[in-house]
């Protein structure tokens, strides 16, 4: 089923004028930079995947199509990129199985870039998870996705003022006609080696009751752990009573968290 | 650095967690609803802001009309079964050909060729029987009867679903399906189940709902596979259509395949329904169906794709389980304890509990060594009558799976064993209500994970079948 | 001969997949569990009795414990020296208090009680009448530490499904709340925060009539007889044994919403509304999805068609199509796009 290329074979390859993209398919050892793959459902995340690795996971019109965990990589400037399709959610704030795994990967398997893979012609929507992987992770890259079909609903999307209002990259692409994959590659590699600072929106407008909670708890948490670059989103976290945040807490895994993570520690301090 | 934590520090951790929990008794229940409600208050500032509505609205707006078109009350229906209508036919005709030709080149040419080649090589016969008379025959049964409809009925299946009309058709349907206690979205694994049970157990996973879920895999069986359609029509051809004046035999037994059809949606219903309200009704049971924006299918990816996911891994599992049951096959009709081979001593045992439910000895072994793929059930049985009957002018060899061009053939084989309209009728019950092959089985394993609600699936419908048979049996010899 | 043992096996095999399917109560081995844990049971009971009227700020004698268990005053004597041995009761003036052991204990069987009802109602398809009594039985059962195991994987809920909270796992809780329905003034308004489980009889009542903890509540008339009050657009008569019941905290004129709500399922293709509330009865699997689609209070919906069945009913959310079944779109509370039109335009003439 899977089909690895030759770097030889890629580079002749007529449709991918992405001159310095090496498709390595399943084939993942010693990567430079992880990348996390979430999404919601039917937004094509699959294609996207698809893409990068030039590898061929069945996709549909349907939500929910990807059951299994699928990785991939590529070179792309000469860095190896080890990729991981998370399982499409449409909110990481529910206790289902799939929010949880990908949740836990987003906070403990530490991808040096998300991206999040979006559709324009439901961004609204699609915001909510946007924005709240933007509360756990400060180096993402939205992927907007299904261009062709907005354009054909006659929906204009302002990719620049998004990515003014988010603080992170948004790439527009057709991933199924490999469409803006080459500059999706180009703001995955900036935002993973650092010549792209993220400085990520975080949610507002929430009730004054939770605020006065969330301000309280995030004022513990920091003096706790000063470089916490999530606090508030973990204090949200030990609101809703989620055991595993609680647990990494009580542990200490938490607070390391950010230790070996250079440009998250400056980001919190910037 | 866990370990380097001070006093101080867990105190401060279990402080925080305190704090947290005195918040969430004041905060109470709906602290999860105004954190989505701020989140998505958000998010649509920001899609205000940054997306524009282009101009006016389309003149034509094809996609609402055709949703209306698709769902009004007067062409929903009618449409829905003239495509269904089409996609049958296509599957129908388009394999037929394909299929005599690859039963030609791997049934009549290769497996000759291989017999000679074995014969040249010096290959003991009990080897060579093993191998190409069990393993490969059965092998290249299953490939030429499976694959032309396989190769046809997917990808049409898929195109449609890629364009988005399927989710429409579930959302007809699912009125039907909520009274059973199931979801609409399992017409679209019965559909798939048309085609082979174990790809419309895979379909199921676009039902998102644990119990409906389970019960759209329970009951997919009842969907009577590509694997089953020659029984039945063979079956019904011989035994219904020989009941009326020829002219009327064609369209009588196409009704009675028909009939089993819609007896298996029965059963799909009933079952559903029952299993919602006993053993699933602890099972966390949701709704939810998106209606996606059509979307133009892309013919060649949608070829590719259906091909690789669907026909050759479902293929590529079926081979799998009948090499071994080629073998078994061989092997219970060649070893011989005293007299008689196994196969015979088996039938014998079998055969007063068959004729209960009226059936025999030999459908019933037929059933049990060729659990792994419906497709070889007749070829099994036609091979264990001749051999148990011991015409050994007919067939191929002991062991040796055939088939046969004339009905007249068939009949003179099945009339000696003492088959009546009774047992015709019985083994088209059985077939519909029986077990999922081996195949299906190891795929609802693997959907679940629960070796509880396989053995349900297969328990299940055999013993429903058993009674049935048992029943129809009983009422016509009182009637008869 | 090989017949009828053959027709006894296929006997054998129906009756056994009868059983599999209809799986009778296993009332024998329940018995035999009761019958051996009765004195444990017993004491749990009274722990829980005792708290209940000390959280309610009730005194509890050892009249009002016979009555509870239902158990004869002779042996509500013993057992009232059986768990001053144990240490966990103390009896002053008549009166008898938990220790802080007695207190501890009772708290564990009361979160295993209502961690369990919450199990129940969200992980589960079960209806709500038969929670109760699963939790009766389930309380005596499960550890503790299977409880907190349990609480950590649904996300330490704060509340159980009838709007009480569940201790935590170091025995907290917060002061109760909120008066009984019967003493809401008439024409004030109330936020329904509890609703009692026992009697089962009353609840079923409290449950059919689609009450739930979250609604707004408004008193329409209060006299001995008969209560009538108004909730969503409908007016419920309720008997005063039925509301009182029912425990509402009253809402100030600020918090108070809108009487102008329907119910989703009331609108018709065309029709544009904005969700105002998700019934409290929606949970669990079914509320995530609605969230995860977007369905949350102040969303913009708009009906769009009906199935050709005419029961799922397809609305835009959010730039998506979405089928809800009735049942569904019965929990869901919207005000109608004119009536939200309307007070807006009343709010900027009278500024």
């Amino acid at each position: 089923m899977s089909q690895t290329s030759t770097a030889h074979a890629c580079e002749t390859c007529p449709i991918h004028h992405a001159g310095n993209l090496i498709r390595m398919g399943i084939k993942i050892d010693n990567c430079d930079f992880v990348i996390a793959l979430a999404g919601n459902p039917n937004t094509g995340k699959s294609t996207v995947f698809n893409a990068l690795t030039g590898l061929r996971q069945h996709t549909g019109n349907w939500p929910g199509k990807t059951v299994t965990r699928a990785e991939g990589g590529f070179i792309y400037n000469k860095h190896r990129y080890k990729i991981v399709d998370l399982p499409g959610t449409y909110s990481l704030l529910s206790t289902s199985n799939d929010e949880e795994i990908a949740r836990d990967f987003l906070l403990f398997g530490r991808p040096d870039v998300t991206v999040v893979v979006a559709d324009a012609t439901r961004l609204e929507r699609n915001l909510n998870l946007i924005l709240q992987v933007l509360e756990i992770t400060d180096r993402a890259v939205v992927c907007l996705n299904l261009m062709d079909e907005a354009r054909r609903h006659g929906l204009q999307v302002d990719e620049r003022r998004l990515s003014k209002e988010l603080g992170v990259p948004v790439i527009p692409t057709v991933a199924r006609r490999n469409q803006g994959i080459d500059e999706l590659l180009r703001a995955i590699d900036e935002v993973a080696t650092g010549s792209y600072r993220c400085r990520p929106r975080r949610i507002q407008g929430e009730s004054p009751a939770l605020r006065k909670a969330l301000n309280l708890l995030v004022r513990k948490l920091r003096a706790l752990h000063p470089e916490l670059p999530n606090a508030r989103w973990v204090a949200l976290r030990l609101l809703e009573g989620d055991q595993r945040i609680i647990d990494a807490l009580r542990s200490g895994e938490l607070g390391e968290l950010h230790g070996e993570q250079p440009a998250a520690s400056v980001a919190s301090v910037g | 650095m866990a370990n380097k934590m001070t006093f101080s520090h867990k105190a401060a951790v279990e402080d925080i967690i305190t704090t947290a929990n005195r918040f969430r008794w004041e905060l109470g229940e709906n602290l999860h609803d105004s954190v989505m409600d701020a989140i998505y208050q958000d998010a649509a500032g920001i899609a205000r802001r940054v997306v524009t509505v282009s101009g006016e609205k389309p003149r034509f707006d094809w996609e609402r009309t055709l949703d209306r078109l698709l769902t009004s009350r007067v062409t929903g229906f009618p449409i829905m079964l003239l495509l269904l209508a089409v996609v049958f036919w296509l599957t129908i005709a388009g394999a037929n050909v394909p299929s005599s030709m690859l039963a030609t080149l791997l049934v009549d040419t290769l497996h000759p060729a291989l017999k000679g080649l074995a014969a040249n090589m010096g290959m003991p016969w009990w080897l060579d029987g093993l191998l190409i008379d069990g393993m490969y025959l059965a092998m290249a049964w299953v490939v030429s009867v499976m694959l032309p409809p396989m190769a046809i009925f997917f990808p049409l299946f898929t195109l449609l679903e890629d364009f988005g009309y399927l989710p429409r058709v579930a959302f007809n349907l699912d009125h039907l399906f909520r009274k059973a206690g199931a979801h609409g979205k399992q017409a679209l694994s019965m559909s798939m189940g048309y085609g082979c049970n174990a790809a419309g157990v895979i379909a199921t996973r676009i039902i998102d709902s644990p119990r409906e879920r389970l019960i759209a895999i329970i009951t997919n069986n009842f969907a009577l596979c590509n694997g089953r359609w020659p029984t039945q029509i063979l079956i019904a051809s011989l035994f219904i259509g020989a009941l009326v004046p020829p002219a009327l035999a064609g369209i009588v037994s196409a009704a009675a395949v028909v009939g089993v059809t819609l007896l298996g949606v029965a059963l799909t219903f009933g079952i559903s329904w029952v299993l919602s309200r006993t053993l699933l009704k602890g099972e966390p049971s949701t709704f939810s169906l998106e209606l996606p924006p059509y979307r133009p299918p892309r013919i060649l990816q949608t070829l590719y794709t259906s091909l690789i996911d669907r026909t050759i891994f479902v293929l590529w599992r079926a081979v799998v389980f009948a090499l071994p049951s080629g073998a078994v096959i061989w092997l219970v009709s060649n070893i011989h304890v005293g007299e008689a081979s196994i196969a015979q001593h088996v039938i014998q045992f079998l055969d007063p509990f068959g004729l209960i439910i009226g059936l025999n000895g030999v459908i019933l072994l037929a059933y049990i060594i060729a659990i792994p793929a419906n497709e070889i059930v007749i070829p099994t049985i036609l091979m264990l009558t001749v051999m148990s009957l011991g015409m050994h002018d007919m067939g191929a060899g002991t062991g040796v799976l055939f088939e046969l061009s004339e009905q007249s053939a068939y009949m003179a084989i099945f009339g000696a064993a003492g088959w009546t309209t009774l047992t015709g009728i019985c083994l088209m019950l059985f077939s519909l209500i029986h077990n999922p092959c081996s195949t299906t089985l190891f795929t609802i394993y693997k959907e679940t994970g629960s070796v509880k609600w396989t053995a349900v699936s297969a328990l299940l419908p055999v013993v429903l079948g058993l009674v049935v048979c048992f029943l129809v049996a009983q009422v016509w010899r009182m009637v008869g | 001969m090989l017949t009828s043992y053959i027709t006894l096996t296929l006997g054998l095999a129906f009756l056994g997949l009868g059983i599999a399917l209809l799986r009778p109560n296993t009332w024998f081995r329940e018995w035999r569990y009761i019958f051996r844990n009765r004195k444990r049971i017993l004491i749990e009971d009274a722990l829980k009795h005792l708290h209940d009227h000390e959280y309610r700020r009730l005194p509890a004698t050892l009249q009002s414990l016979a009555g509870a268990l239902a158990i004869g005053d002779g042996r509500a004597v013993e057992l009232v020296k059986t768990l001053e041995a144990l240490g966990l009761v103390r009896s002053q003036d008549h009166r008898l208090h938990l220790t802080e052991e007695g207190r501890a204990y009772a708290r564990r069987v009361i979160r295993i009680h209502r961690l369990w009802e919450r199990y129940l109602a969200d992980q589960t398809g079960l209806p709500e009448q038969t929670w109760h009594s699963q939790a009766e039985r389930q309380e005596h059962r499960m550890s503790i530490q299977e409880a907190n195991r349990l609480a950590a994987r649904m996300g330490n809920p704060p509340y159980d499904p009838h709007g009480d909270p569940i201790p935590t796992a170091g025995g907290d809780m917060p002061p109760p709340r909120g008066v009984p329905l019967t003493d809401l003034p008439e024409g004030e308004f109330g936020e329904i925060v509890h609703l009692e489980d026992e009697p089962e009889t009353v609840y079923a009542q409290l449950v059919a009539l689609g009450l739930y903890p979250g609604m707004e509540v408004q008193m329409l008339k209060a006299s001995p007889e008969r209560i009538r009050i108004a909730a969503n657009g409908e007016e419920f008569p309720l008997a005063p044994i039925v509301a009182a019941n029912v425990t509402v905290e009253p809402l100030s004129t600020a918090a108070r919403r809108s009487e102008t709500w329907v119910k989703l399922s009331h609108l018709k293709p065309g029709d544009t509304a904005v969700v105002t509330t998700i019934s409290r009865a929606c949970r669990g699997l079914q509320r995530r999805r609605l969230m995860d689609l977007g369905l949350v209070p102040g969303t913009t919906v708009e009906v769009e068609f009906r199935s050709a069945a005419g029961d799922p009913t397809a609305y835009r959310v959010r730039g998506a199509v979405i089928a809800l079944r009735k049942d569904q779109a019965d929990l869901i509370y919207v005000e109608k796009m004119e009536s939200v039109n309307r007070k807006a335009t009343a709010q900027e003439s009278s500024t």
